[in-house]
């Protein structure tokens, strides 16, 4: 299991091909049906090695393309996300700029 | 300190990407080894044997493969529901159940509301390019929405089809081939008639000649015995001719001259005895 490989639970064989989107693992409790107690349990679960939280973050990627991007019919909302993302993302990396130009006296 | 380092780099580092332990089914290409495995393995497929040449059964259509958890992927033809172009339609339901239809709008309202009266979001010069831009995709969605959409629509048709065209063709090809060869074989069912009517042709040609030759026969052999006939009846008029020849010779020869004077006045008396009557 090094970089470029399958995950080591992929089983060719059972699994057929490979689902960038899908985790193939031992699925855990979704995390929207959990009871507020039980969140820091699943967080204690959750494997928090950096090659888990890229495999997370590369699973939401597939997932978001599978749905808005690769669809034969797809519409201009993907474009849309990364234009809003975008926005976000550089707002908040300018935000320390952005609050000196605040108008307020009082709050 | 430096090879300390070192060490504990190649430790990090080896725990991070896990390079050192080579499993039996992982094969390494590296600079001084070539991508060749010893083991009879592919190595595009791992746990499969190498294809060497043959005909390979699918991998993926094997005993254990379980269609009901992990079914073959599809490419979806619509993308997932949107509203206003691009906010996803499962996060309105989540609020649906809980607040009704008006939730999400009331939620994003109350959000902009605060963050804009509490300078979290600052309303700066940039600001109106917010604005411009939710403004420029508007007028672009209503200008050439839904013509765009229709043109997209139309060449991804084209290009799925320019992409089939090839297997289509063939099946195309082959199934008109098939239709080629029941028509044929429907054909041949005529050409038994065919051959029917052939071979009476040839029968009454056969008897045509048939026909003709004995009539052929027929005439040889009459010719034949009229020729016996005239044959018969020349040589027996021959010989009757010169038997009749023969016989009056002889009898003119037998006659002496007193038998002829005497048969004379015979005939004298008798032309007399004739003349008396008369």
């Amino acid at each position: 299991m090094g970089i470029g490989d399958y995950p080591a639970e992929y089983n060719p064989k059972v699994h057929g091909p490979y689902d960038p989107a899908r985790y193939y693992g031992t699925p855990d409790k979704p995390f929207g049906q959990l009871k507020l107690g039980e969140v820091t349990e699943w967080v204690g679960r959750r494997n928090k090695s950096p090659k888990a939280i890229a495999g997370l973050f590369s699973r939401a990627y597939w997932r978001w393309s599978h749905k808005y991007v690769q669809p034969k019919r797809t519409t201009v909302a993907p474009l849309i996300h990364i234009l809003a993302g975008s926005m976000l993302f550089f707002y908040a990396i300018n935000y320390g700029k952005f609050v000196h130009h605040r108008n307020y006296k009082h709050h | 300190m430096l090879s300390r380092l070192a060490l504990r780099s190649d430790v990090v580092f080896t725990e991070l990407f896990r390079v050192a332990p080579l499993c039996a089914n992982v094969v390494r290409t590296t600079q001084t080894k070539p991508a060749v495995t010893s083991t009879n393995e592919s190595i595009i497929v791992p746990g499969f044997p190498k294809p060497n040449g043959l005909p390979q059964p699918n991998p993926f259509d094997g005993p254990e493969r379980d269609l009901v958890n992990f079914p073959r992927m599809v490419r979806l033809e619509e993308p997932a529901k949107t509203r206003y172009l691009f906010v996803p339609e499962e996060w309105f339901e989540v609020f649906y159940k809980k607040t009704g239809v008006t939730g999400p709008y009331v939620l994003a309202a109350g959000i902009t509301t605060y963050v804009l009266s509490k300078e979290i979001w600052v309303v700066e010069h940039e600001f109106p390019y917010v604005l411009a831009t939710i403004g420029l995709f508007y007028v672009g969605w209503k200008k050439f929405g839904a013509s765009l959409a229709g043109f997209l629509d139309k060449e991804i048709d084209e290009y799925e089809a320019s992409c089939n065209a090839s297997r289509k063709g063939e099946i195309d090809g082959l199934t008109e081939s098939i239709e080629n060869q029941k028509k044929e074989v429907w054909r041949t069912e005529a050409q038994k008639h065919v051959i029917q009517a052939k071979r009476e042709n040839v029968a009454i040609q056969l008897e045509a000649i048939y026909r003709e030759r004995a009539l052929q026969a027929y005439n040889q052999v009459k010719r034949r015995l009229d020729y016996q006939l005239d044959l018969a009846n020349l040589t027996r008029t021959v010989q009757q001719r010169h038997m009749v020849n023969w016989i009056i010779e002889n009898v003119l020869k037998s006659l002496t001259n007193e038998q002829e004077k005497q048969s004379f006045k015979k005939c004298m008396v008798d032309l007399q005895a004739l003349a008396a009557k008369a």
